[in-house]
């Protein structure tokens, strides 16, 4: 299904993958399991024979969600609350959904209300990073998610089971990584609608198959071709939605050099180390905890998705330390040299709210250009977004486009 | 011997010797802690530190109609209107010194538990990045209704108390003292007892309170716990309400109490009194609701004092699943034989709110009763159309008579 694809159908079947898993799950033989952003260990429902699909809304009219969850939760919840409501609700065998701020305290509550026939689990991702009780939290949360499916389906996970989806998602990452770095030196080589449709349908499809078409894409993509008049920008913010705004990027031929999005760079953050070891990244976080020592020494593949949670970058709902973000994107904006951060700001996603007029001031005051672009989920209409937009890639390339 | 001093009274004193104390707490050797309302606060209490709540503060503005000159001054900062409306009206306030009360003391540090939201993780957050003081997040996962779950998030919980206190220690440089803490915990457990007393004695036909005076009564109980003051507070408070229920005293005479109701969610702060008497004319009655519930913990005096805080804290309504939660109301709604619901969706706190549309379809169904659902803001008066509200009131007192004039005729 997947595993042959160019990369026109790659943009097709990301803006919509629905049809397309529904006929796959059922020549497979396989169920669905549905979770929404961010930091589910889908290595885990994979390992358990399921296809983990990532629901990052829908772009067809709500029409059920708002008696559920009022119009000032962020559309994506709402956006994906409708989805499963109204239009794919029937490919879906369960889900599990993380926890992570205010909007989605009791989302899975909701879920699980909704959809009674359907399996429905949380994931309690700890609200804080850096002190050992959150190591010892994703654990835990970790086995309990793995003692919750064993449960629903009567199967016990075997380690080798797990490493071996391990392997599948790390390559998948990996792959895109080195498209990345392809993009980055030559922008011409794929547009930033296409490579992060790439990402998404990543996040939505089965990646052993969809690894075959990434590596084909990846040896054709024109690496040798000198890419002109591109001007890099990094994108900072959870996700970019509607897909169109790519286009307004690549239009003007603004590359997305590097960027923090749950459904880009941090996505590729969330790599699995394979095997125990020094984890000097770990220990400068947590020092010499008990856990870390764990794992470094023997750790198996719980350990290891337990270490990848905090090797992932910063994510609002769940991190706290602005500054940290701030670095993040400073280091990213001096590694591409690129010329302006763009921020996507989704429509009353209160962490970002909280966060993103420090985060703006910090950037300004180190002379970085950076332009807050708002967006909603459903939203039909993007002109009022293209002019802003172009008026800020305009100031940036000093002149009229 | 001095004359025994009223409730109100011992209020105010308890609150003005509050804050004295608060105002100078450098002098005398103490730091200040902001804390969340929901917050392990007993720990602060032991180790010397005194416990400010921003949200009170703000409730302080907010109820004195200042929301929309505080809220305005934030919004030109660049925070957007859909945030906390406390948490708004708190950065006003430190923008522009402008306050009803005296203010409050800067803080030394902060303490964030999320059992009632993470907007307050947040706006700690922000005001650490401006003031520098150390942010503890006192993380609590939902407590779900997995048995085994919850004992893993409560040792989590107990954990993270211990990092608290290794926390506390180290920004004190003073050790911290175990059985000072079984001290403020018996003091907690004791007015916690009392608290409750107090809101259930809105059990009585009339009832002698409404969730007017409990919203009030309640505020010792969220910023003196710990402290024997808060012990006499309630004891008092309670002998006051007592002696009107021995005297038939109700807040609506008994025979035009017809509708004893459930309040969802926090108060619409500057309606406060209006909404009582706005009630009070069509017969009703608003009892109780699960928030000012929050503060009557039950302490367990026989288990390690970590432990009994953890289990209190992660449990509250507001932390716990919907299923949960509607059991709560409905243990409510039984003890205190209500007959109609006000289900508040409040713009200003997500946490609460999103659950109330699911919530109201699920007490609707259990109770027979019908719900009157509205839409605003608990301290933005912006959100607040006062002729909506008047209009779905009276709209939802005439579906109440024609429910109750019919099950007279069958």
């Amino acid at each position: 299904m997947w595993d042959n694809l160019s990369l026109k159908e790659v943009v097709e079947y990301a803006n919509d993958p629905y049809p397309s898993i529904r006929e796959w799950a059922k020549e497979k033989g396989k169920k669905v399991v549905g979770s929404t952003i961010a930091d589910v260990p889908e290595e885990i429902v994979h390992a358990f024979g399921f296809l983990p699909v990532t629901l990052i809304g829908t772009q067809k009219p709500l029409k059920k969600a708002p008696a559920k969850l009022p119009d000032n939760a962020c559309s994506l919840a709402r956006s994906n609350l409708e989805l499963v409501m109204s239009y794919e609700g029937d490919l879906f065998d369960g889900f599990v959904l993380p926890q992570v701020c205010d909007t989605t305290q009791h989302l899975s509550d909701i879920w699980r209300i909704n959809f009674p026939d359907k399996y429905v689990e949380s994931f309690l991702a700890p609200r804080q990073g850096d002190r050992p009780s959150a190591w010892y939290w994703v654990r835990e949360e970790i086995k309990r998610l793995i003692a919750s499916l064993s449960e629903w389906t009567g199967k016990t996970l075997k380690d080798e089971d797990l490493q071996e989806s391990i392997k599948v998602f790390n390559e998948n990452k990996a792959l895109l990584k080195e498209i990345y770095e392809i993009k980055q030196k030559n922008p011409a080589a794929i547009t930033n609608k296409e490579y992060f449709a790439l990402i998404k349908l990543s996040m939505q499809v089965d990646k052993a198959e969809l690894n075959k078409s990434i590596k084909k894409i990846k040896d054709s993509l024109d690496t040798k071709t000198k890419a002109e008049g591109y001007t890099d920008v990094i994108m900072v913010g959870i996700t970019c939605d509607p897909p169109e705004i790519f286009d307004l990027f690549d239009e003007i031929k603004i590359n997305i050099a590097g960027d923090t999005l749950v459904t880009g760079g941090r996505y590729l953050q969330g790599m699995v180390p394979e095997k125990g070891g020094p984890n000097e990244d770990l220990m400068s976080v947590f020092g010499p905890s008990p856990h870390v020592e764990l794992f470094t020494q023997n750790g198996g593949p719980v350990d290891a998705l337990t270490a990848r949670h905090f090797r992932r970058g910063f994510f609002s709902p769940i991190h706290d330390d602005v500054l940290r973000n701030f670095e993040e994107v400073k280091a990213l904006y001096k590694a591409t040299n690129a010329k302006a951060v763009v921020y996507i700001h989704i429509e009353f996603c209160e962490s970002e709210e909280y966060d993103l007029p420090d985060l703006k001031n910090m950037i300004r005051k180190e002379g970085i250009p950076m332009h807050v672009v708002d967006t909603e989920y459903q939203t039909t209409s993007l002109s009022h977004l293209r002019t802003r937009l172009q008026a800020f890639f305009e100031s940036l390339k000093g002149g009229p486009l | 011997m001095s004359e025994k001093l009223t409730s109100r009274q011992l209020s105010k004193k308890i609150t003005e010797e509050y804050m004295e104390e608060a105002f100078h707490a450098h002098e005398k050797g103490k730091l200040i802690g902001y804390s969340t309302a929901i917050s392990p606060v007993e720990l602060f209490v032991a180790h010397d530190i005194i416990p400010i709540y921003p949200e009170n503060h703000s409730v302080a503005n907010l109820t004195a109609k200042k929301g929309v000159e505080l809220c305005s001054v934030v919004e030109g900062m660049g925070y957007t209107s859909h945030l906390c409306a406390y948490a708004r009206s708190d950065f006003g306030y430190r923008k522009t010194g402008l306050t009803v009360t005296k203010g409050i003391p800067e803080p030394d540090l902060f303490l964030a538990c999320n059992a009632q939201c993470f907007t307050l993780t947040k706006w700690f957050q922000v005001l650490s990045r401006e003031g520098g003081a150390p942010v503890f997040v006192f993380d609590t996962p939902e407590y779900v209704m997995d048995k085994k779950a919850r004992e893993e998030i409560v040792k989590y919980c107990v954990l993270q108390l211990k990092e608290l206190i290794s926390f506390l220690e180290e920004v004190t440089k003073k050790k911290f003292d175990y059985d000072r803490l079984k001290e403020v915990m018996k003091y907690s457990a004791q007015s916690s007892i009392l608290y409750r007393k107090f809101l259930d004695m809105a059990q009585y036909k009339p009832s002698p309170i409404s969730i007017f005076d409990a919203l009030i009564g309640m505020a010792i109980a969220v910023y003196r716990r710990g402290t024997q003051e808060c012990v006499d507070y309630y004891q008092t408070l309670c002998d006051e309400i007592q002696a009107k229920v021995d005297q038939g005293i109700g807040v609506l005479p008994k025979d035009k109490e017809k509708y004893r109701l459930y309040w969802e969610n926090l108060p619409v702060w500057f309606k406060f009194s209006d909404h009582a008497k706005l009630l009070g004319s069509y017969g009703g009655v608003i009892l109780t609701s699960l928030y000012v519930h929050a503060w009557s913990f039950e302490f367990d005096l026989d288990k390690d004092p970590l432990l009994t805080l953890a289990e209190n804290y992660v449990s509250r309504f507001s932390n716990s699943t919907i299923e949960d939660r509607a059991d709560m109301a409905m243990d409510l709604f039984k003890k205190y034989d209500m007959n109609g619901m006000i289900m508040f969706m409040n713009r200003s706190c997500k946490a609460v709110s999103f659950a109330v549309p699911t919530l109201k379809d699920i007490l609707t169904k259990r109770t027979g009763i019908p719900a009157l659902v509205f839409e605003s803001d608990m301290g933005d008066q912006r959100f607040y159309a006062e002729s909506q509200v008047r209009t779905r009131i009276e709209a939802y007192f005439e579906t109440l008579d024609r429910l109750q004039a019919s099950k007279s005729v069958a």
